[in-house]
């Protein structure tokens, strides 16, 4: 990497939006520093730099400035584009998209919360406040496939991975968060489910190139999120102790049974989840049926309890 | 990581503005700020020494003063502000304020200005393909525990305990509040035990605002022994999750071995189980046996209750 081509790329950047008008190619070789040699190789150099720029996110605005020749196009960069303006956030707006920045820094939004919280501190300095202390939010996403899933839904880009055990390949629609936890919205062979980014065993690859599929303008994703709350999800049947095992009973409701037991049914959408759940309450509850995740659990317990 | 050119250019661009706000900051802080060497932010800074407007006079170039390990600007050219939001930015800062406004519920005069700051990021162009589902945290006690943290009081607590299934009374000094997996929890030193714990917001009963925290508390030494395991590798997400008790990890053929400095053995015998067999006890000798007998005595309880 050269310290000349990195000056250029500054220089180029801060002459185009320094210029109240379009600057053509013949200006910008002959003002900017860091331009030399055959016209061939300015134009090259300055194809390149253009293209680096705008896959970083600068836009590069063209305009044709003389009708009969197509060559002659004038290039600048709006302030408004690529600066944040001065007064565009009052010093209490500032304080709430610091603590809302700060939720994500420990979690997989934790580059973007960084680098939102640098720009803000670059508006504003310091801001001290009390009321920063709030919650953080810790998730268990890694944040290289929750980046990688964002894009392709940005990008329109096909994915493909690995999920219960079969390999998919989905047009991604949308991605959301609820309880902790991130899914994709994604089609699949022509009908649309969820994915859990958690549960995706291995890699998540884009397939294809961006823009191969449309997401169709009528899709709705707060309307799929209230439906597929209630997609068909299995039933276990528990024995809860009594008296016991309070954090479920908060969350589902039980038939008497005997002396000992009560009857509790709970939904569930992941075997793994529903077994680690039952686990973790111990002596306290026991799978009745399905017979599948009461077999499963014995295996696991009878493992462990060969050591 | 290598930086490319671009990376680099964007990077530099970017240190003009923070120090404009934050003159005089030193090279440690802006290596800590930005990810970066010390190294790589004297080196970005040289660079900015050459560039500027065209013209290139000492009036058009960036001015900078750079000394003794400090860093103050002068004259920062078109970058007296910082760029723009990126997308996914955006984003993140949308979810957040959507939690804000879940959490601040009973707040009308912020959640108003919350929900209009929304709306201006979202008309910044902040995605609709990506949202947040509520999921109904709320506590009374949220804003006692914030001016706890803020001001380093102490806290009393009635707390419903999952682990030991009862309601006790806890004198804490609260350190943080986080999110995980939906809930919200609350990290803090046990004054009474001088050991951290972490407590469930929902299961707090009644909280009060008690006396600043001396600080011979604060530094509190806590019983904690040294647990070795052997974990899986499909199980490395165990490893993931508790990267603050883990104290050294090895990579073995089909296992990570595991070293855990902790108290709270009741957590890691359900843990344990939870993830069963995905984890092994291999000391102390003590823990293997209590898990084994654990596992046993379930393994008699299902034999009680059988299926239907």
């Amino acid at each position: 990497m050269s310290d000349q081509k990195t000056e250029r790329l500054i220089n180029l950047t801060l002459a185009l939006l320094a210029t109240k008008r379009y600057l053509t190619k013949n200006e910008i070789f002959r003002v900017v520093a860091g331009y030399s040699g055959s016209p061939e190789t300015m134009e090259r150099m300055f194809e390149r730099d253009k293209d680096e720029l705008r896959s970083m996110g600068i836009e590069i605005e063209v305009k044709g400035l003389d009708p009969l020749f197509e060559d002659d196009q004038g290039y600048l960069i709006k302030s408004e584009s690529f600066q944040l303006q001065g007064n565009e956030f009052s010093k209490e707006e500032l304080l709430y998209l610091t603590m809302a920045a700060n939720l994500w820094h420990d979690s997989a939004l934790q580059n973007d919360s960084k680098a939102a919280l640098l720009k803000i501190q670059s508006l504003s300095g310091p801001i001290v406040s009390d009321e920063i202390n709030t919650p953080a939010i810790r998730d268990n996403q890694s944040s290289q496939i929750l980046s990688i899933a964002f894009n392709a839904v940005e990008r329109q880009q096909r994915l493909t991975f690995q999920y219960k055990e079969r390999i998919r390949e989905v047009e991604p629609f949308g991605l959301y968060t609820r309880d902790g936890f991130w899914y994709l919205v994604a089609q699949e062979d022509l009908s649309v489910k969820s994915f859990k980014l958690l549960r995706i065993e291995g890699s998540l690859t884009t397939v294809g190139k961006p823009g191969e599929f449309k997401r169709p303008a009528d899709f709705d994703l707060a309307a799929f999120i209230a439906q597929s709350k209630n997609e068909q999800a299995s039933v276990a049947h528990l024995h809860v102790r009594k008296e016991q095992a309070f954090a479920l009973r908060s969350k589902h409701a039980t038939v008497e049974i005997d002396d000992e037991w009560d009857l509790m049914e709970v939904e569930y959408n992941f075997e793994q989840e529903i077994i680690e759940t039952v686990l973790w309450h111990g002596l306290n509850v026991v799978v009745v049926k399905p017979e599948s995740l009461r077999n499963q659990i014995l295996s696991k317990i009878k493992e462990l309890s060969n050591g | 990581m290598v930086d490319t050119a671009a990376t680099r250019a964007l990077r530099t661009m970017d240190l003009i503005p923070y120090i404009l706000e934050n003159p005089g900051i030193s090279i440690r802080e802006l290596a800590k700020q930005f990810n970066v060497t010390e190294k790589q932010i004297e080196s970005d800074l040289q660079l900015v020494f050459m560039c500027g407007l065209p013209g290139y006079t000492p009036y058009e170039l960036i001015d900078l003063v750079f000394e003794d390990g400090v860093v103050s600007i002068i004259d920062p050219q078109v970058l007296d502000r910082p760029r723009r939001f990126a997308k996914s930015e955006l984003v993140m800062i949308t979810l957040g304020l959507q939690i804000l406004m879940e959490l601040n519920q009973s707040n009308q005069d912020r959640l108003n200005k919350l929900l209009a700051l929304a709306n201006k990021i979202t008309k910044l162009g902040s995605s609709n393909s990506i949202l947040f589902s509520p999921t109904g945290n709320k506590s009374p006690f949220l804003e006692i525990i914030t001016q706890g943290i803020s001001q380093g009081k102490r806290i009393h607590l009635t707390y419903h305990s999952l682990i030991k299934d009862q309601v006790s009374e806890r004198e804490v000094l609260p350190h943080n509040l986080y999110f995980m997996n939906g809930n919200l929890y609350l990290s803090a030193l046990d004054l009474s035990l001088n050991s951290d714990r972490v407590f469930k917001v929902e299961l707090i009963k009644k909280c009060t605002l008690g006396e600043i925290a001396s600080s011979d508390v604060i530094d509190g030494e806590s019983s904690a022994v040294e647990v070795v395991l052997h974990v899986r590798k499909s199980h490395r997400n165990f490893i993931e999750r508790n990267s603050s008790i883990i104290t050294a990890t090895e990579e073995m053929s089909d296992h990570f071995g595991v070293h855990i400095q902790m108290s709270n053995l009741e957590w890691l015998k359900r843990s344990i189980l939870s993830n069963a067999p995905g984890i092994k006890v291999v000391s102390p000798t003590i823990l293997v046996g209590e898990v084994r007998q654990l596992a046993t005595s379930l393994l008699a309880s299902y034999q009680a209750v059988k299926a239907i």
